[in-house]
């Protein structure tokens, strides 16, 4: 199922590609030009996409009977538990790159790993503080080497 | 032929470099050890650190995490049967009945030998023959150039991963990504959508860093439980394992087999030269060979030192040989090569068959730094085993969010705009989504970073000469290309026939 889907969203974005290969400005190139090269490999992956599709949609075909015997809700329910962190992480990562520039590297940096590292592991008092404790000294360390060997700038925020 | 090694020694033999090697060999083994935390991640992470270095010490920093990486997973392979890398399953077939057998020192110094010495015999045959290689490839002009990227990209494609179209498929996207940005001949910027973080094109460390480090953590997370049972049972395992290693009566023992050390060691290296193939795929073949030759091919599996000694040799000698191509030609055959060059382009040095006319230094640098980082391994793995040992008790859920913010680190350092974060989390997600449906990563990777060279080749080509038959008909152009039809060709035929087979046993 999840391979149509890649395959799908893939030909999409080859015919996307393709169609906004077209219109560059032409320089003095004869033969290829912006365009081509992005034309022929869109072409190539859209081509090898639908094989796929069309390989993975004849397999499901032949699974039907099995498929409709599964349950959809015990199935979600299943999917939600296994996958439960991997959607939280992505979107603490993402809440993280995002609030970055608002409230500041060190602040930000601090509460993800805190937030993250607990939501992730064991509920207990001790691990809260190993955590907090590894999250405040990784920050300060990597943000001091950055900061004074190689003189990166981080977003500061309205905090620091 | 050794001039570069020498001119390698007067580059990398000053105390600060040697320093580096050194915490990088060391950041290498904690990466092999860890279950979960493999040596591209390491390597990836390590670059950022080096942009305020010379190219010469980033270089060699990484080529000491790269080696130490692929002789650290043979604490874990040795003592609780689990590889800590890919790299490292043979290891686990003899090397941990060894440890059982009530020998676990002997276990470990063995694979630790053998890994130090086929490091050497592959960088002899690195220095050896990557000049030749290049020189050779002074001769191709673009159409060359072109068809062997075509070459090595569908090679990875049907090494790597299970399927072959997908294989392609992750190919070709790397190539796609690859062309977001500006043209690389004519400036024109393409596919920025208008997105203002999409103009400067999508960086390749960006995507690496996402596909290899982001969405490995994100699998581990999914396997949480299972993760977690097996560093419990690490735990109470290495905690009670006591052991005495014995350096001199084991390298007596590995230098009494030298046919065995050899043969795995050249395996190992042509191996790693083939594009795609690295220290998994060298490790399992190396220890297969080995059996076929022994005398007593019976005893493999039981625990017999040369079991160790094939496997051991079989994946650290790769490391040489996937820097043959790299060096020689400019193509990366892992994602460790991979991040290698991009290091070099970090630093304003174009790899290709120039490199080692153009930059000598650099060329001797990298193979001297592997010189000195195999030596570094040998005493760190030696006088360190017992405190590394300790480093696989770092629970997942402190390891998963530090790593994340170091990736995250790495990518801001890059470029330090804020944009290219957002495209981390998206390529993130797309290597996710590509790992959980077998779609390999590593034709990806290659093709982020060969699809410009492929395409300023192809219109190169054109410019020159219009006819496109110039591909089929220049001798060397059309030996790649017809490779590349072979490598497909053969993976199809072997795809059906393992079909047939499991058939039959249905």
């Amino acid at each position: 199922m999840g391979e149509i889907l890649i395959g799908i969203v893939i030909i999409i974005l080859c015919i996307i590609i393709y169609f906004q290969s077209g219109d560059f400005p032409y320089f003095n190139e004869v033969h290829l030009n912006a365009g081509s090269f992005p034309k022929l490999i869109a072409i190539l992956l859209a081509f090898l996409s639908l094989i796929l599709v069309i390989s993975k949609v004849k397999e499901l075909l032949s699974k039907r009977a099995e498929l409709e015997k599964v349950d959809v809700k015990v199935y979600v329910k299943k999917l939600i538990k296994e996958y439960k962190l991997v959607f939280f992480t992505l979107f603490s990562l993402l809440g993280y790159i995002f609030l970055m520039q608002y409230i500041g590297f060190i602040v930000t940096t601090i509460l993800f790993i805190i937030v993250t590292g607990y939501v992730i592991g064991p509920k207990s008092k001790k691990d809260l503080l190993i955590i907090s404790l590894v999250s405040v000294i990784i920050t300060f360390s990597v943000y001091a080497f950055f900061q004074n060997v190689l003189h990166v700038r981080f977003p500061t925020g309205v905090l620091f | 032929m050794f001039d570069l090694l020498i001119l390698g020694f007067s580059e990398i033999f000053q105390l600060r470099i040697l320093i580096i090697i050194f915490l990088g060999v060391i950041v290498g083994v904690l990466a092999g050890l860890i279950p979960g935390f493999t040596v591209a991640m390491a390597i990836v992470l390590t670059l950022p650190l080096t942009f305020g270095m010379d190219p010469i010490a980033g270089v060699a920093a990484m080529i000491g995490v790269f080696v130490g990486g692929m002789s650290g997973g043979l604490i874990s392979a040795a003592l609780l049967g689990i590889p800590g890398t890919p790299s490292s399953i043979a290891t686990t077939f003899d090397a941990y009945p060894m440890a059982k057998n009530g020998e676990p020192g002997k276990a470990l110094s063995i694979g630790i030998w053998a890994s130090f010495l086929s490091s050497i015999i592959s960088l002899f045959l690195l220095v050896s023959i990557a000049p030749q290689i290049a020189r050779f490839a002074l001769m191709f002009g673009p159409w060359e150039m072109f068809s062997l990227i075509i070459a090595s990209l569908t090679i990875i494609a049907s090494v790597t991963g299970k399927s072959i179209i997908k294989g392609l498929i992750a190919g070709l996207f790397g190539l796609l990504i690859a062309t977001v940005g500006a043209d690389p001949i004519s400036g024109i910027s393409r596919f920025s959508f208008d997105l203002r973080a999409l103009r400067a094109g999508i960086p390749f460390l960006i995507v690496l860093i996402g596909m290899f480090a982001i969405s490995r953590l994100l699998v581990l997370l999914e396997q949480k439980e299972l993760t977690k049972d097996s560093a419990e049972k690490q735990k109470d395992k290495l905690e009670s394992v006591k052991f005495v290693l014995q350096p001199l009566k084991t390298l007596r023992i590995v230098l009494s087999k030298p046919g065995n050390l050899i043969g795995a060691s050249t395996i190992g290296s042509i191996i790693g030269a083939i594009p795609g193939a690295g220290g998994s795929i060298a490790n399992i073949v190396a220890y297969d060979q080995a059996k076929k030759w022994s005398k007593k091919p019976e005893k493999f599996g039981t625990g017999c030192e040369e079991g160790v000694i094939a496997s051991e040799a079989g994946n650290n000698s790769t490391v040489g040989g996937d820097l043959i191509p790299t060096v020689a030609l400019g193509i990366p055959g892992s994602a460790v090569t991979a991040v290698l060059l991009s290091a070099l382009m970090v630093h304003g040095i174009s790899p290709g068959p120039l490199l080692i006319v153009n930059e000598p230094n650099i060329v001797g640098g990298i193979f001297f730094a592997f010189f000195v980082a195999s030596f570094w391994m040998l005493i760190t793995q030696f006088f360190g085993i017992r405190y590394f040992m300790k480093v696989t008790l770092v629970p997942t859920h402190v390891l998963v969010p530090i790593i994340l913010f170091l990736c995250v680190v790495g990518t801001f350092v890059l470029n330090n705009r804020l944009t290219d974060l957002y495209i981390l989390l998206i390529m993130g997600i797309i290597g996710y989504l590509f790992t959980k449906y077998d779609f390999a990563l590593a034709p990806a990777i290659i093709g982020v970073i060969l699809g410009p060279i492929a395409e300023v080749n192809l219109r190169r080509a054109f410019m020159s000469d219009p006819d496109w038959t110039l591909f089929l008909t220049r001798p060397i152009s059309l030996t790649f290309l017809i490779l590349a039809a072979l490598s497909i060709a053969f993976t199809i035929w072997q795809t059906k026939k393992s079909n047939a087979r499991t058939k039959m046993i249905n």
